[in-house]
């Protein structure tokens, strides 16, 4: 059914409003730190920059499971599912580690707006990815059970419009975050 | 007719400008309204169902001419109050330049701290201005976002902490022209009310010359009593009074107390007899301000009446 | 083909029916969307007698000037508890309600596109409600901060208790409800039209929830980011609204009224199509410049995302902005009066049934208007200088709200109260009803556009004793009785119609779009056969034959 996708894509859009509102309040309070800590001081956007890497592979992966359910592979849908799946945790792996290295530094939610814009707006991005993994697991879990024969499947299509999606906003907020502090 | 007050008895130029466009406007508000309420009444009268009348009317489905007509003539009439709404808004509104302003008000919850920068007057809630000048204010706040409405003299002005505004204030004549915080700001709200006091030049500089003043502590008598309570109660934690220790902001400055109208942003008019009851029990009369119920015995009220009436004395 | 655990029901599978296992586990496990819907419609007429009752104590509180009936903590908690109550958990799921009943009979559908989510939807919306309603039973009491609880007062220090947590969590769970129905109402009417409903066939009513649901699904995700952000300020001490650690006041001014202002033509604009329906049927006309209606709408929806900083006219954004919103706003105007000068025409040369659904329909007309043109005047910077904050602005809501939307929702009950129930509304009462709620409506308001003027500022608990205000805050309580009076003849109404009211049958009306082409109150599957779609008005191409709507529609 069409109805499936196109509740996904209103549903993205939606999503899409509330991450904008996010990064302008972050746009919003850009520059408005005069001391502690801020982007440039206390990011390393090398570092994330690696474990980005791995979140816009896993959008490639996503990809190649599609085509291998419309190929009718069903192994190979199994085995880009999973590739996905680790691609993503890895990503969130990264995003802990970042996290706590400025926990760490006494660098929290409350400490200014820097930490408040920066907290909300990447921890709301690690809900959606973890979010997304439930739901990739249990695709993989249908998978291995033996569902979708293929060519299609709105499970899969749908998840892996939110996937993109999430990787889409992944490449806002990195750019807006990351890239604008330190070019 | 009696005074009704607000936009009803504008008294400045600004406010004027303001009331003559409302007019305007809704005088325009009331013909159309008045067209819609005949064609209306006409249809009520003249297409009502009557008895016999079987089988359906003409089906009539549209006529974009007439969609035309009744687009273009609402963006004329748009256009129209736009442009007046414009120079209105430039009217009132003139740009300030590098002036320093003249009167810093500053809100808290609830009452008014009132500031004249180049004398360094302080006072609260009552606002001394001389009458035909063009004051410039700066407003800010400590707490909540408040804002400031003389309805006779202007436009409304949110006091938004961290973000300074600035208005111009005028009154035409001299007189007392009575206000109030507009946005809602607690408990209190409906008692952080403004009064604006416009007077002649002369008078204006004789009421800014006794604020300066800096009045001697009474040493004996139940006055001095009342000085020495207030030094020792927890009144200077959150009062001013010049010349004293007391120099704290968290209440108005009571240093000339004595000089103003009313007590608690206008809950009670300044007599002797009311400051007692005030101080008695602030809370009665302001549930919920904070100025805690001092539980001072009657005594002690009445010396430190005595103190706050004697200050302005010299 | 896909998966074994299907997403969603596949339509050739019949729904769980109401007739076959009944009692209270059939409404609460319902996903019938005439069972959804009438259960949106009984919890949003709770909400309506509470925060009536609500406004009625506040009515009383100022009936006269130092009245000590309502200390000021009790008073703040009851206006903003009425505000929100009446926006959140009235007019807009009352909307949401009926569309969720109306949607797929008036397109010839058997049920929403995702039924369950609709169920969601329904649940999220009451128990956000309870949230919000359970804060009155805690130590800390109700949410006391204003419908649009402006930072920093809403959080620490400023508000130490817990109202305004419990208020941001109740709205935050019922908006998430809201944009799950806006997304099933724009699925459902884009892809479950019955052959031949084109979408410029579709009755008005349908392209106003459109142009609602798609505004649910941009816009409350605005307000969603922004309690967010205040649970996080008043969970994890983060600091976006605290002035006081860098924060910005205005921000959540600009995050409040992004969404604010779209949601009052959320509120109005299915309150249109209410009407879009009701004049042409008792009018016995088409309406008149369907298209134009239409496109109106989408205007007004496009319109209402550039305008909400005409809320913040006192704020101090500058003159440039000002002058920008100032425009935008007055531009609304424009499409508003298409509609308006439409409905005039669509009565305009009919044979007007003057039922209670047509007085309620008529009087919206003069109501909405006022508020509409007060609404032009404050969109002009100087005079919302004057007026804002004050009665003025009481009164210009009211006027939109009351006068607009709930006039459109009586006229619906009263129209569709047939279909939903299989018998009719009692007229006599519904003249009763009508009357009063006039007359006690317009006391209670107009006379507040001169108490605004005159310089009493809105949300206080006491007023200055100024000559007039004492006596026209009275009257206007007066008024506020006299309203409650007729809201409970309407209540009444309802409840003995219920047991007593005249069989209704198909079509009471003679209306024409397809919800009335199948039973009162219509069964599970809602249509044994969807008639043939040639027009927009099918039961009218039906009985007329011999001069079908369609094709070469005449345009005089
Ligand atoms: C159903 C709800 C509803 C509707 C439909 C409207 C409609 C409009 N509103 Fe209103 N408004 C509210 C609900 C609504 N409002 C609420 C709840 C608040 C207060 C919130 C709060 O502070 O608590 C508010 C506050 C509010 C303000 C802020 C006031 C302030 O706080 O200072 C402004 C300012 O511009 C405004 C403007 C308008 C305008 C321009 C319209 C326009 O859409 C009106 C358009 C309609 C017409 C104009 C009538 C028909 C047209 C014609 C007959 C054609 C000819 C007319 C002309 C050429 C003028 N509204
Ligand atoms: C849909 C929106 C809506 C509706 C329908 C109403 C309806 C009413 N409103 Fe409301 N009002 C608002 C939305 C609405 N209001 C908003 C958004 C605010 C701003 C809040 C804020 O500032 O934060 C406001 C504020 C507001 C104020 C200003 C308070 C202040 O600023 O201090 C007043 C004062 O008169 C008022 C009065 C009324 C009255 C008398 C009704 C009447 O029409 C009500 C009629 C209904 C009844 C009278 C119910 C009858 C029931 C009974 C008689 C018995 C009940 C029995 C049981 C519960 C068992 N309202
Ligand atoms: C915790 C702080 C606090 C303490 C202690 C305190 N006050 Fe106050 N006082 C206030 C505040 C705040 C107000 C303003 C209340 C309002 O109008 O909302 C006020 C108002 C007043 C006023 C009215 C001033 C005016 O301009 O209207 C008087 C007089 C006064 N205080 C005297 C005293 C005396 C005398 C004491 C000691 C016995 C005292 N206060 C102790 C905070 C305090
Ligand atoms: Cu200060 Cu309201
Ligand atoms: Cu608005």
């Amino acid at each position: 059914m069409a109805n499936n996708r196109m509740l996904v894509g209103f549903f993205i859009a939606s999503e899409s409003i509330f991450f904008l509102m996010l990064i302008l309040a972050y746009v919003n309070f850009h520059g408005s730190v005069t001391d502690g800590p801020t982007a440039v001081n206390s990011l390393n956007p090398v570092v994330t920059g690696i474990f980005s890497l791995f979140l816009f592979a896993s959008s490639f992966t996503i990809w190649l499971a599609g085509k291998s359910l419309r190929n009718k592979n069903h192994f190979m849908l199994k085995v880009w599912i999973l590739a996905t799946i680790v691609l993503g945790a890895v990503f969130i792996f990264g995003q802990g580690l970042e996290w706590s290295g400025l926990l760490d530094k006494n660098i929290t939610i409350s400490r200014n707006v820097f930490g408040t814009t920066f907290f909300t707006l990447t921890g709301f991005h690690g809900f959606h990815v973890c979010v997304g993994l439930i739901m990739l697991s249990l695709l993989l879990g249908l998978a291995l059970a033996g569902d979708f024969k293929g060519p299609k499947s709105d499970a899969v299509e749908c998840i892996s419009l939110y996937w993109h999606f999430v990787d889409g906003v992944w490449v806002v907020v990195f750019s807006v975050i990351y890239l604008w502090a330190f070019l | 007719m009696e005074n009704l007050g607000g936009l009803f008895n504008p008294s400045s130029p600004e406010m004027e400008a303001m009331a003559g466009l409302t007019y305007y406007t809704i005088a325009l508000c009331l013909v159309i309204l008045g067209i819609i309420v005949i064609a209306v009444a006409y249809i009520i009268i003249r297409y009502r169902k009557k008895p016999g009348d079987d089988g359906e009317p003409y089906q009539n489905f549209g006529n974009i001419k007439l969609e035309i007509v009744w687009t273009v003539i609402p963006i004329a009439m748009v256009a129209v109050l736009f442009l007046l709404t414009c120079s209105t808004m430039k009217e009132v509104d003139p740009p300030a330049g590098d002036r320093d302003p003249d009167l810093v008000i500053i809100g808290h919850q609830w009452w008014w701290e009132i500031r004249y920068p180049s004398s360094g007057v302080s006072t609260s809630n009552e606002i001394h201005i001389p009458a035909g000048e063009k004051m410039l204010v700066r407003l800010e706040s400590i707490d909540v976002i408040h804002d400031f409405w003389v309805p006779e003299l202007g436009r409304k002005i949110d006091l938004v902490p961290g973000h300074p505004n600035y208005i111009w204030l005028v009154a035409g004549k001299p007189g007392v022209y009575l206000g109030a915080c507009a946005e809602f700001c607690g408990d209190q709200h409906a008692n952080m009310r403004i009064r604006v006091v416009a007077e002649p030049e002369a008078e204006f500089k004789k009421w800014l010359d006794g604020q300066l003043a800096i009045p001697r502590t009474p040493t004996g008598g139940i006055a001095g009593e009342g000085a020495n309570l207030f030094q020792t109660m927890a009144c200077m934690n959150c009062h001013t009074i010049r010349g004293t220790a007391a120099a704290a902001r968290v209440g108005p400055d009571l240093t000339h107390l004595a000089d103003r109208d009313t007590i608690g942003a206008g809950v009670l008019t300044n007599t002797p007899e009311n400051l007692a009851k005030w101080l008695a029990n602030p809370q009665r009369y302001k549930q919920g301000a904070f100025m805690p119920n001092m539980k001072l015995s009657d005594s002690e009220v009445k010396s430190i009446v005595a103190y706050l009436e004697a200050l302005d004395e010299q | 083909m896909s998966s074994r655990i299907p997403l969603v029901p596949e339509n050739a599978v019949p729904l769980p029916s109401l007739k076959a296992n009944n009692g209270l586990l059939s409404w609460v496990s319902s996903i019938d969307h005439k069972q959804i819907g009438i259960m949106y419609l009984i919890i949003t007429l709770i909400y309506f007698l509470l925060g009536g009752l609500e406004a009625l104590l506040i009515r009383v509180q100022l009936a006269h000037p130092g009245n000590d009936f309502l200390t000021p903590e009790l008073y703040n908690q009851l206006f903003t508890m009425h505000g929100t109550t009446m926006i959140f958990f009235v007019v807009m799921p009352f909307l949401i309600g009926v569309g969720v009943y109306l949607l797929p009979l008036m397109i010839g559908a058997r049920d929403m596109a995702f039924p369950r989510l609709n169920a969601l939807s329904f649940w999220l919306f009451f128990f956000g409600g309870i949230l919000l309603y359970y804060s009155f039973f805690t130590q800390s009491g109700a949410p006391d901060v204003g419908w649009f609880a402006y930072a920093p007062l809403s959080e620490k220090p400023f508000s130490l208790n817990k109202g305004p947590t419990y208020w941001a969590l109740g709205l935050l769970a019922s908006g998430i409800g809201s944009v799950a129905s806006g997304l099933n109402n724009v699925v459902t009417i884009l892809t479950m039209r019955t052959p031949g409903m084109t979408m410029r066939r579709i009755p008005l009513f349908v392209w106003m929830m459109l142009v609602t649901s798609l505004l649910l699904v941009f816009v409350i995700p605005i307000i969603t980011a922004a309690f967010a952000m205040m649970l996080l300020d008043s969970i994890l001490g983060a600091t976006f609204f605290t002035p006081a650690h860098g924060g910005s006041a205005i921000l959540w001014q600009h995050f409040f009224w992004g969404f604010g202002h779209p949601e009052v033509y959320i509120l109005i604009l299915p309150a249109f199509g209410i009407i879009s329906e009701v004049i042409p049927v008792f009018s016995r006309k088409p309406i008149y410049g369907y298209e134009f209606v239409a496109a109106s709408t989408v205007a007004i929806g496009l319109l209402s995302l550039g305008v909400w900083a005409h809320h913040m006219f006192a704020v101090g954004l500058g003159n440039a902005a000002n002058a920008y919103f100032s425009l935008a706003s007055m531009l609304i105007a424009i499409p508003t009066g298409v509609k308006v000068l439409n409905w005039v025409a669509t009565m305009w040369g009919g044979r007007i049934n003057f039922a209670t659904p047509m007085l309620f329909g008529t009087a919206f007309i003069i109501e909405f208007v006022v508020g509409g043109l007060t609404g032009v005047a404050i969109a002009s910077v100087p005079i919302d200088w004057v007026v804002t904050d004050s009665y003025f602005i009481v009164a210009h809501f009211h006027y939109a709200i009351f006068g607009g939307s709930v006039f459109a929702i009586f006229a619906g009950v009263y129209y569709w109260f047939p279909k939903f129930t299989g018998r009719m509304l009692s007229e006599t009462l519904g003249k009763w009803h009508f009357w009063l709620t006039v007359i006690g409506f317009n006391m209670t308001f107009f006379i507040q556009h001169f108490l605004g003027v005159m310089g009493m500022p809105r949300r206080t608990y006491t007023y200055y004793d100024m000559p007039y205000w004492g006596s026209m805050n009275l009257i206007s309580t007066i008024g506020a009785m006299i309203l409650g009076l007729s809201v409970l003849i309407f209540v009444w109404n309802i409840l003995v119609s219920l047991r007593h009211g005249r069989p209704a049958g198909d079509n009471p009306w003679n209306a024409w779009t397809l919800e009335w082409a199948t039973t009162s109150p219509p069964a599970v599957e809602n249509f044994e056969l969807v008639p043939p779609v040639r027009g927009r008005r099918p039961l009218w191409d039906l009985a007329h034959p011999d001069m079908p709507d369609e094709p070469g529609a005449k345009t005089v």
